[in-house]
């Protein structure tokens, strides 16, 4: 189980990549286009903002997995093992709440919007909409996953605190802290 | 009362632990249950529409322009140009900390990305020379946070979208304040390094210093790019973030030669990863946004503040407290988002100048990175620098009280941010 | 009978703006008209969310009205696209006759299936051009012009057309690019050149009204159906009382603008009618296409309509 969520996390992360990558192109060969050639791509603003919806959204379910959300543990650290499970416990349960919330709310605004039409590429409005339903699917799904580890005594002590101080702490850890000095 | 059940259900559910992105959206729920308009649907809308801003997508590109800069060898440069400039004065590493903190300021928009790279690149020379370790990591500290002051600044670009306000032109008014927050850290350091007496390394040669410049002429080429274009209208700030990044990235893979690729996808993977939980923190904030329109709480608390509406120094002191207080507990991102759409109704009523409100905003949001309890800037220097939090904190006093000092004197006195705003905008 | 209900109307212009003032009669006619049992609350400038989200919100049921431009609605009924097309008419009474003849009423009576209830058509009026090379006084004047449009099909034809150079830019970017001569020109309703203040950086303007902006009065159909049909009489009556209110503000605003304009120094010409004409053959073609691809007795109707108010004004 833990390995196919690991593995769907860097299969979601080729995606993040590549989709940020097709951003750049887009607004950049724009840019190109329009200050060298007096053109443009038609579609590149409306094309790339639904891949940043995307982008958000399928970054948002690898965060619920590598805990990387923005939150404070300010009350919760200074709890022993029991009142950080309690904690845990009930925050699952409201963050699901939400899920659920968000889900079938999606879900309403995909069929409402089915034929409906974006107004550049005409692509159907759902696609937009579906961004919101799949991260509350994989997002619901992950968070199950960890409650089911959590009641069934499978979660590590370390592993009660399910957030983040800062939005890039993370990545300068991978990025810099091993890194060698060199001036 | 409404606000009152916003704001207790954020932070009661933030003290849970549950991530502020979720508290936002369990706040939207005690919101619609309070208003008697609960519906699943107002949730999915307002998030799923809250990611979808094209101004926005300066975020994942300036972040992944600060980000290849880093790997790609262009801030190293950047510190090795300042070093030869002004180390051989008395305390000129700090100087050159704070000259480096400046030059790099200009070339991204995160604070955590340049403290990184400043406290790798410098704390250990810091130490190695003989100054204090808790004073240097604060200098450090304190001289990160100039980056989202200058331009380019992720968090310009969240405020100017959360509040309507033009990103440029907060782009061009934070250039002279953020360079006078380095001014007034380099005031303090000098005080601080005159006790300390410490042999600077010594002086550069000239033919040194040319070569170090020509080095790092690649890398300053970027924010004339950036300030250049937004000034002149060329480009907008998202076209800016960019056309940042795609030079960034041929600078590090063409001509440094410093970047695998390898490295080349980790970077992305970072960039999207952070601009992931930005944005959800973003799109999950429009729900409660949406709510407090609806709730029309602005003029609630427009009453609230009625006693200094007729006093803008007064009612801005007052604004400037809280922030202060808000960001000695929160990060930056989610500070804007939450008091951004409370907030501006009130500075537009008072007849205060959005933009330069914008950059005393986010200067004192930047400042809370590096005020105690959570800073997230002290976490870094304390990780990179393998020191204690409360070492750290300890070293960052006596500069944070001087940039608390030019944010006073900027309310105080607007022209500070006014005049060189207008001088530059046109 | 009419019950105690709030109602939330949006719209997507500033509160100063002819559609929200338009909005705001309609909450006064309405308190009116109900002694204050229906609350209608507006939202200008998009404070519910950008305008798919509030067509989206009305669809739903979570938003009760919304008040946008016609070509926010051509992503769901296409015909709304049918409002877009060039020099469609000459002057403010033929819209005002052709919106609310059988032709509007058609348009109109295509939203219910999509969950929405259109109760009046408004207007944003006359679209001219602005530009910072000459005036435009013939066809050939707008030959070469880089002119910025909507993201929007029927105008980049209708300009290419003219043999003008069309550069599709969202609105925000507009003025920055007509301040570095990266565009020359721009389209839109005299009111924008003045709010947006254009007149710093275009010296010309000139009264093509190529085109003309059309608003719908939109209702959520789940509120609807709940309403009694007092309910629905009322709030029918109150968005038509408002209509007339909102065409002759925006008119009269139009004219304000126009000598606002000129006291900053823009230059405003007429176009000849002779001239008109040659420009509305040059896009003859462009229409003619477009009306091809809807149901052959829609656009009957619609050039029945259309020589029926061609010799009003
Ligand atoms: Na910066
Ligand atoms: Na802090």
């Amino acid at each position: 189980m833990n390995r196919l969520i690991a593995g769907g996390c860097r299969l979601l992360e080729a995606l993040l990549a590549l989709g940020l990558a097709l951003m750049v192109l887009l607004v950049f060969g724009n840019v190109v286009l329009r200050y060298a050639f007096d053109s443009g791509i038609t579609v590149s603003e409306e094309l790339s903002r639904w891949l940043f919806v995307w982008l958000t959204f399928l970054g948002a379910v690898v965060a619920i997995h590598e805990r990387g959300h923005l939150g404070s543990d300010m009350l919760v650290s200074r709890l022993g093992p029991l009142g950080r499970k309690g904690c845990l416990l009930l925050s699952h349960l409201a963050m699901l709440y939400v899920t659920w919330l968000l889900w079938s709310g999606a879900v309403t605004q995909v069929g409402i919007n089915l034929d409906v039409v974006a107004p550049v590429t005409g692509t159907s409005m759902a696609v937009f909409y579906a961004s919101g339903a799949v991260f509350a699917l994989l997002g619901g799904l992950l968070l199950l996953h960890g409650l089911w580890r959590l009641l069934s005594g499978r979660m590590a002590d370390e592993e009660l605190i399910a957030v983040q101080e800062s939005e890039d702490l993370a990545q300068v850890q991978d990025l810099h802290l091993g890194q060698p000095a060199k001036v | 009362m409404t606000v009152f059940i916003f704001l207790g259900s954020l932070l009661g559910a933030m003290a849970l632990g549950i991530p502020i992105a979720y508290s936002l959206l369990v706040s939207g729920v005690a919101l619609m249950w309070h208003l008697d308009m609960f519906d699943a649907q107002i949730l999915a809308q307002n998030v799923i529409n809250g990611a979808d801003s094209f101004p926005l997508l300066a975020v994942p590109f300036f972040m992944l322009a600060g980000e290849i800069m880093n790997v790609g060898g262009l801030s190293s440069r950047i510190v090795k140009l300042a070093l030869t400039l002004v180390g051989h004065k008395r305390g000129g590493l700090g100087f050159v900390a704070i000259l480096a903190a400046c030059m790099l300021a200009a070339l991204s928009g995160s604070a955590v990305a340049d403290t990184a790279a400043l406290a790798a690149l410098l704390l250990p020379m810091m130490v190695r020379a003989g100054h204090d370790k808790a004073k240097s990591g604060g200098l450090i500290a304190s001289a990160g946070i100039i980056a989202p002051v200058i331009p380019p600044s992720i968090g310009f670009v969240i405020f100017g979208v959360a509040a309507n306000v033009s990103i440029s032109k907060l782009f061009l008014a934070g250039i002279v304040p953020g360079i006078l927050m380095g001014a007034s850290i380099a005031i303090a350091w000098y005080f601080v390094a005159k006790r300390e007496n410490i042999q600077p390394p010594p002086k550069a040669s000239f033919k040194e210093q040319l070569a170090a410049l020509r080095e790092s002429l690649w890398a300053l080429g970027l924010p004339v790019i950036v300030i250049v274009g937004l000034k002149m209208g060329v480009f907008t700030p998202t076209e800016a973030a960019v056309v940042a990044a795609v030079y960034a990235l041929l600078v590090s893979m063409l001509i440094y030669r410093e970047m695998s690729v390898r490295q080349l996808y980790e970077v992305f993977v970072s960039a999207a990863k952070t601009t992931a939980v930005i944005m959800f923190l973003v799109a999950a904030a429009m729900v409660s946004a949406w709510l407090i329109t609806v709730a029309d709480i602005p003029s609630q608390m427009i009453q609230l503040l009625e006693p200094f509406m007729g006093n803008q120094t007064l009612l801005l002191i007052a604004i400037m407290l809280l922030v202060m207080a808000v960001g000695t507990a929160m990060d930056m991102t989610p500070t804007i988002l939450i008091l951004t759409p409370v907030l501006m109704p009130v500075v537009k009523q008072a007849g205060i100048d959005p933009v330069y409100f914008g950059v005393l905003f986010i200067i004192n949001n930047a400042i809370g990175l590096i005020t105690p309890p959570v800073g997230t800037v002290l976490n870094v220097v304390a990780g990179v620098g393998r020191m204690k939090m409360d070492e750290v904190t300890r070293g960052v006093l006596p500069f944070m009280a001087a940039q608390f000092i030019v944010m006073f004197l900027m309310v105080l006195f607007p022209s500070l941010v006014l005049v060189p705003a207008r001088w530059l905008a046109n | 009978q009419v019950e105690d209900r709030t109602i939330r109307i949006g719209t997507t212009v500033p509160a100063d703006h002819p559609i929200s003032l338009g909005a705001k009669k309609f909450t006064e006619i309405v308190a009116a008209k109900s002694a204050g049992k229906l609350k209608v609350k507006d939202y200008p400038a998009l404070a519910l969310g950008p305008e798919l989200q509030q067509q989206s919100a009305l669809i739903g049921g979570v938003q009760e009205m919304f008040v946008p431009s016609s070509a926010t609605l051509a992503g769901i009924v296409r015909e709304f696209t049918l409002l877009d097309l060039p020099y469609l008419i000459r002057n403010p009474a033929q819209a005002d006759a052709l919106m609310d003849g059988p032709f509007g009423q058609a348009l109109l009576a295509k939203l219910p299936e999509k969950g929405l209830v259109g109760l009046a058509m408004w207007e944003n009026g006359l679209r001219h051009i602005t530009n910072s090379r000459h005036p435009i006084q013939k066809l050939e004047d707008v030959q070469g012009l880089k002119i910025r449009v909507q993201q929007n099909p029927i105008f980049i034809d209708m300009f290419k057309a003219l043999k003008a150079n069309p550069v599709p830019m969202s609105f925000g970017e507009v003025y920055g690019a007509l301040e570095t001569k990266a565009l020359d020109a721009q389209e839109n309703p005299l009111l924008v050149a003045r709010s947006a203040k254009l007149y710093e950086v275009q010296k010309y303007a000139s009264l093509t009204g190529h085109a003309y902006g059309v608003i719908i009065v939109l209702v959520s159909k789940k509120l609807w159906d709940k309403l009694s049909a007092d309910e629905r009489k009322l709030l029918q009556a109150s968005a038509l009382e408002a209509r007339d209110y909102q065409r002759q503000v925006s008119r009269e605003q139009a004219r304000k603008a126009m000598e606002e304009l000129k006291a900053a120094g823009m230059v405003i010409n007429e176009v000849a009618p002779a001239e008109l004409d040659r420009m509305r053959q040059a896009v003859q073609p462009v229409a003619d296409r477009a009306l091809q691809t809807f149901d052959p007795a829609l656009v009957r109707l619609l050039r029945s309509e259309l020589e029926r108010v061609s010799h009003i004004g």
